[in-house]
């Protein structure tokens, strides 16, 4: 202790001094060999740029402050969260809007980059959205030739899957003819949704888009749906239906204002979450918010660690 | 201390240690290397979307396709009227219609392929977050795209050439026409990969390219001669280093005047072409993860 040299003494004394209060408990760690899906500490903060508000300021001030009306937020839309996802496993992933279930999906499928962290996948996950646009000026069948082209497939691939994609869609030879711009919104995500699943996808993000349509496509959406959870790797599903995702998922995560909230079976946190929508919706914001405390409490954190620090640096491939 | 274990009552940390062998980062960018043989193997993409949304352009206006062929011929008379009667900008330059008419089309398939180019990726919105595929196919799919359309422009300006007094006859020299529209393809595309990945990130700056492409062609001697400046040595200098210049000077030499162009001609818009396509696909490379961005 009252050695002069500071460093020997403190690397010589530290196994004793830890014994009575360990600062820092050693994390058991658990090895995962089949992940298909890893979030590292993935959090997203976004930079929104906005008009002022009208209401906010005196036409003097506003007059006085310039012109441009223009000032940038930051929204942190997800916190850093880490998550494991094994092969053959599907995920439900619940939250009430604007939770951020659908920026932790933009993450696992690439198409926003995490502002923190970093997410991983086996191979590229494939999203099965509602956001039906693809090119409006261009024609039904051109536009399914393209979406297939853009998912890496090559010209034979692409003309092979061609008649697959019009039986999904439903849609008729004439309507196919027709400029994408000319589509209702239900056609157009039909056809969204045949072009997005021609490719059997190892990893599935499907994002609500089990409620778009009229009753014959959702039940055909729903046969194509079960068939490539068959053959998938790994399948993500965000729905508001609990008896959806009680019905398809093995397990769940619960994401609220941000926060990974609840991370366990599909029964116990579909149920969890229903009591907090309850209690919310009765007033009792109270309530709700001691059981978001609770939850968080008890939920089981995961960081990741590679072996050897060996974290994956290759780009998926699809 | 906190415990490991399978019940999801007790809360605390395990850290999990992940074989990371099989994974892979989702949406990296792939190496240099790896980034110029994936858009090879996505050629399919980039030829089948470059001719279909050719007739998706077409459609929203009643002419069509005619107005590829109009509007440089309008332009060309407007300069005409006002460059060449007014100002009397012409006057000693041989066969001035001629050398406008080359000026004005050649000029315009170079301002339409970097401005559609430039918007390539922030039109595209929709396809870009959709799918994942490499960017640059984007901008090089535009460019193609305006190089096919420009096929019929370029057949009328041939016409135009040739039956406007006083009329030119085809030498052999008219296929420097082919390699010099090649060279011209490769520098438009280079400009807009680094447009493309500004105006991605920018969207304002797409006004100031409209600007800009107006200024370079007033200094282009699209409707002058370059020798008006043969007294001020800078200025000559200036003209001989602008690529654009040195592509219709080349085009002027070879369809109208039968004689080689200045090889320095060559040699300066070779290495303007080199320079923007390397910086242009490393530039755009660079920030190949975030063209799926919101803004």
């Amino acid at each position: 202790m009252t050695q002069s040299d500071p460093t020997t003494s403190d690397r010589s004394a530290a196994p004793r001094h830890a014994l009575p209060t360990p600062p820092l408990p050693p994390a058991p760690a658990d090895r995962v060999e089949d992940a298909a899906v890893v979030l590292d500490q993935a959090g997203m903060t976004y930079t929104v740029r906005s008009a002022e508000a009208l209401g906010g300021r005196s036409l003097r001030s506003r007059l006085r402050g310039g012109a441009s009306g223009l000032r940038t937020t930051t929204v942190e839309a997800l916190k850093p969260l880490s998550l494991v996802v094994r092969q053959g496993e599907s995920v439900g992933v619940v939250g009430t809007n604007g939770s951020g279930k659908s920026t932790l999906m933009k993450l696992v499928t690439g198409q926003l980059h995490p502002t923190t962290g970093h997410v991983y996948a086996a191979t590229t996950p494939v999203m099965l959205g509602v956001n039906a646009a693809l090119v409006r000026q261009v024609s039904g069948e051109d536009n399914i030739m393209l979406g297939c082209l853009a998912m890496g497939m090559s010209r034979v691939e692409a003309e092979a899957k061609y008649d697959s994609i019009v039986e999904l869609s439903g849609l008729e030879a004439k309507a196919l003819q027709l400029p994408l711009k000319a589509y209702s919104s239900g056609m157009a995500s039909r056809l969204q949704f045949a072009i997005a699943t021609a490719v059997d996808p190892d990893i599935l993000v499907i994002d609500e888009a089990l409620n778009t349509g009229d009753a014959q496509f959702r039940a055909r959406t729903r046969s194509r749906i079960d068939q490539l959870r068959e053959q998938a790797g790994c399948v993500f599903l965000v729905s508001h239906s609990m008896s959806t995702i009680q019905e398809m998922c093995t397990r769940a995560i619960w994401i609220e204002q941000g926060v990974l909230t609840m991370d366990s079976g599909a029964k116990s946190v579909t149920r969890t979450y229903a009591r907090y929508t309850r209690k919310k919706a009765r007033g009792d914001h109270e309530g709700a918010l001691a059981l978001l405390e609770a939850e968080r409490g008890v939920l089981k954190r995961t960081p990741v660690t590679w072996p050897d620090d060996a974290r994956p640096r290759r780009t998926t491939a699809s | 201390m906190a415990e490991s274990g399978d019940s999801h009552s007790q809360g605390g940390t395990v850290v999990l240690t992940v074989d990371g062998s099989g994974l892979g980062r989702v949406g990296a960018r792939p190496g240099l290397g790896r980034y110029l043989a994936s858009l090879w193997e996505f050629r399919s993409f980039i030829l089948f979307d470059s001719r279909s949304r050719i007739a998706g352009a077409n459609s929203t206006n009643a002419l069509g396709r005619l107005w590829m062929v109009l509007n440089p011929i309008l332009d060309g008379l407007a300069y005409f009227l006002v460059f060449g009667l007014l100002l009397g900008t012409g006057r000693g330059i041989e066969n001035f219609l001629a050398y406008l008419i080359v000026g004005v089309f050649l000029f315009r398939f170079t301002t339409q392929a970097v401005t559609s180019g430039s918007r390539s990726i922030s039109g595209n919105a929709s396809i870009v977050r959709a799918f994942q595929f490499p960017r640059a196919t984007l901008p090089i799919a535009t460019n193609i795209r305006e190089l096919l359309q420009f096929g019929p422009t370029l057949a009328v300006m041939v016409v135009l050439v040739l039956v406007i007094p006083p009329m030119e006859t085809i030498t052999w020299r008219w296929l420097l026409m082919i390699p010099l529209l090649a060279v011209q393809t490769l520098f438009n595309v280079g400009l807009s990969l680094i447009l493309a990945r500004i105006v991605s990130h920018w969207v304002d700056f797409g006004n100031i390219i409209g600007f800009g492409m107006r200024l370079w062609l007033y200094l282009s001697a699209v409707f002058f001669s370059a020798r008006r400046f043969e007294d001020i040595p800078p200025l000559m200098t200036a003209m001989h280093l602008n690529p654009m210049f040195c592509v219709l000077d080349i085009a002027r030499q070879s369809m109208l005047y039968g004689q080689p162009a200045d090889p320095a001609r060559w040699g300066v818009l070779l290495a303007w072409t080199a320079a923007l396509l390397v910086i242009g696909v490393v530039f755009f490379w660079m920030a190949e993860e975030t063209y799926g961005e919101e803004r």
